[in-house]
């Protein structure tokens, strides 16, 4: 049995634990100034492909992003975590703005085939757009089988036994590879990258591309109409007394 | 930061100093006959993302996977360094210069082009009781004739510096001398032309406390290279 070749996808987004504001034009959210990372999905489809190549299933772990100069901070943490190099397809601030999934998937089908990749990691969906989509459109592009929110990844010669996290539970499938997998929450805990790791990865290759070279058109096929605010939540009020509360739901009409 | 690298950088000892409180004397690594001061998990530089660090790049800070097979198989096959004249190149934290010291080798340089680099082998020779050349010139490129043994541990972490090397050893090698390379299959070095001339000698597990700072690195081997 030879080694895997894993590509995985690293999207730099708002950090989980900014507070997200709308632009006052309505049309998106403020990104200027504000701190970003990867998607915490992505961390844990890198993760995933760092243990591969640990237990020596993987022979070379191949990190991508899609996006403007500093997605290759995002692409050095992938680094820093383990994985041997990077590449990265840049494209300006206003193509990544409306850069959408179906973009990336052709991106990264494209690179696929190039590298020879035996398995495409990828997070179940990026925190900033939620759409939940790329890793389904890669395997529909590529023609490969996929599993999707996975929890856990077992090789069992030459294909993957892969436990699926579904509404009614659990749900374990077999895939043959070449595959496409997107990581859900559990599927396991990202180590973080300390100083040795961060030098290190520096110095690791960092391949820049345009989306032209993978003959991609990044050309938006939607358009954002609106985005707002969740709404705000209405105060509550304390009542001292179960009679109170009664007369309060009677008055309400709800009893 | 840079600022306080430079005022540093003035004066010896405040190099000293500044390395002694920033690292530990450590063990836990693959040649423990070998004491080295290095930033381990129990120093805070560890846990930054080298923002707040003193240090410009410590690669010497650190006891890289390539040079820790490299220095095993020294230690444990010490006849054929017995009596040599021997380079280290990137010397770091100089533990491939000690090992070769410590098995009797005749003379031996240790070189890296960082000067903070040069107090920490000076510092970590010293904590083993031998005696080392260290230079700070940049030997790459320059004639080696004089010496026997040219040692490169962990040296081919970056692409265009692995055919610099490469180019200067096709260039400078004599019958005379011999290379040992240590890597623990980084990818400038995994695809490298100059692979066809190598002969693998040995290939160690790496420790726990190496792959915790090597992510996705699980050994590391040593090769010869021959003319």
């Amino acid at each position: 049995m030879s080694a895997y070749r894993v590509l995985v996808g690293c999207k730099r987004v708002i950090d989980y634990a900014v507070k997200i504001r709308v632009k006052p034009d309505k049309l998106g959210v403020v990104t200027d100034g504000v701190k970003h990372s990867m998607n915490p999905f992505d961390e844990i489809a890198i993760e995933e492909a760092i243990r591969l190549k640990e237990k020596k299933l993987a022979s070379e772990v191949v990190a991508f992003s899609c996006g403007p100069t500093a997605s290759q901070e995002t692409l050095r943490t992938a680094m820093a975590m383990g994985a041997d190099r990077a590449i990265h397809v840049e494209i300006d601030g206003k193509e990544a703005e409306t850069l959408q999934p179906i973009h990336v998937a052709k991106l990264l089908s494209k690179v696929a085939q190039e590298e020879k990749i035996d398995i495409i990691m990828l997070g179940k969906q990026a925190i900033d757009d939620d759409c939940n989509q790329t890793a389904q459109m890669t395997a529909s592009l590529l023609n490969w089988p996929q599993a999707t929110f996975a929890s856990k990844i077992e090789n069992d010669n030459g294909s993957f036994k892969v436990t699926r996290e579904i509404d009614g539970g659990l749900e374990t499938i077999k895939v043959k590879l070449p595959a496409v997998i997107s990581a859900d929450l559990r599927l396991n805990e990202p180590r973080y990258a300390t100083l040795p790791n961060i030098m290190k990865a520096k110095k690791k290759p960092l391949a820049k591309k345009k989306p032209s070279d993978y003959g991609v058109e990044v050309k938006a096929h939607q358009q954002v109409l609106k985005v707002e605010d969740p709404p705000v939540r209405q105060a509550g009020q304390k009542l001292e007394t179960v009679e109170d509360l009664v007369v309060k739901l009677k008055d309400g009409g709800f009893v | 930061m840079k600022e306080i690298y430079c005022k540093f950088k003035s004066t010896r000892d405040d190099v000293a100093a500044l390395i002694e409180q920033n690292t530990e004397i450590s063990t836990d690594h693959m040649t423990p006959e070998i004491k080295l001061r290095l930033i381990t998990p129990n120093c805070h530089l560890w846990h930054s993302n080298g923002d707040d660090s003193p240090f410009l790049e410590p690669f010497w800070a650190f006891y890289w996977p390539g040079g820790q097979a490299l220095t095993r198989y020294i230690l444990d096959n010490g006849e054929r360094f017995n009596g040599k004249t021997i380079v280290d190149i990137g010397s770091g934290c100089g533990a491939t210069a000690i090992a070769c010291k410590l098995v009797g080798a005749r003379h031996v340089i240790a070189n890296d082009i960082d000067s903070v680099a040069a107090e920490s082998i000076k510092l970590n020779s010293e904590l083993n009781d031998v005696t080392l050349f260290i230079t700070t010139q940049n030997l790459i490129g320059q004639s080696s004739a004089k010496c026997d043994i040219i040692l490169l541990g962990d040296m081919f972490y970056d692409e265009q510096f692995a055919n610099i090397i490469s180019d200067w050893l096709k260039k400078s090698m004599t019958k005379s001398s011999t290379v040992f390379i240590g890597d623990p299959g980084r990818h400038s070095f995994q695809n490298h032309p100059m692979r066809e001339q190598l002969k693998k000698l040995a290939c160690y597990e790496l420790p726990k406390s190496c792959k915790l700072q090597n992510n996705g690195l699980i050994s590391s081997s040593v090769w010869e290279m021959s003319i």
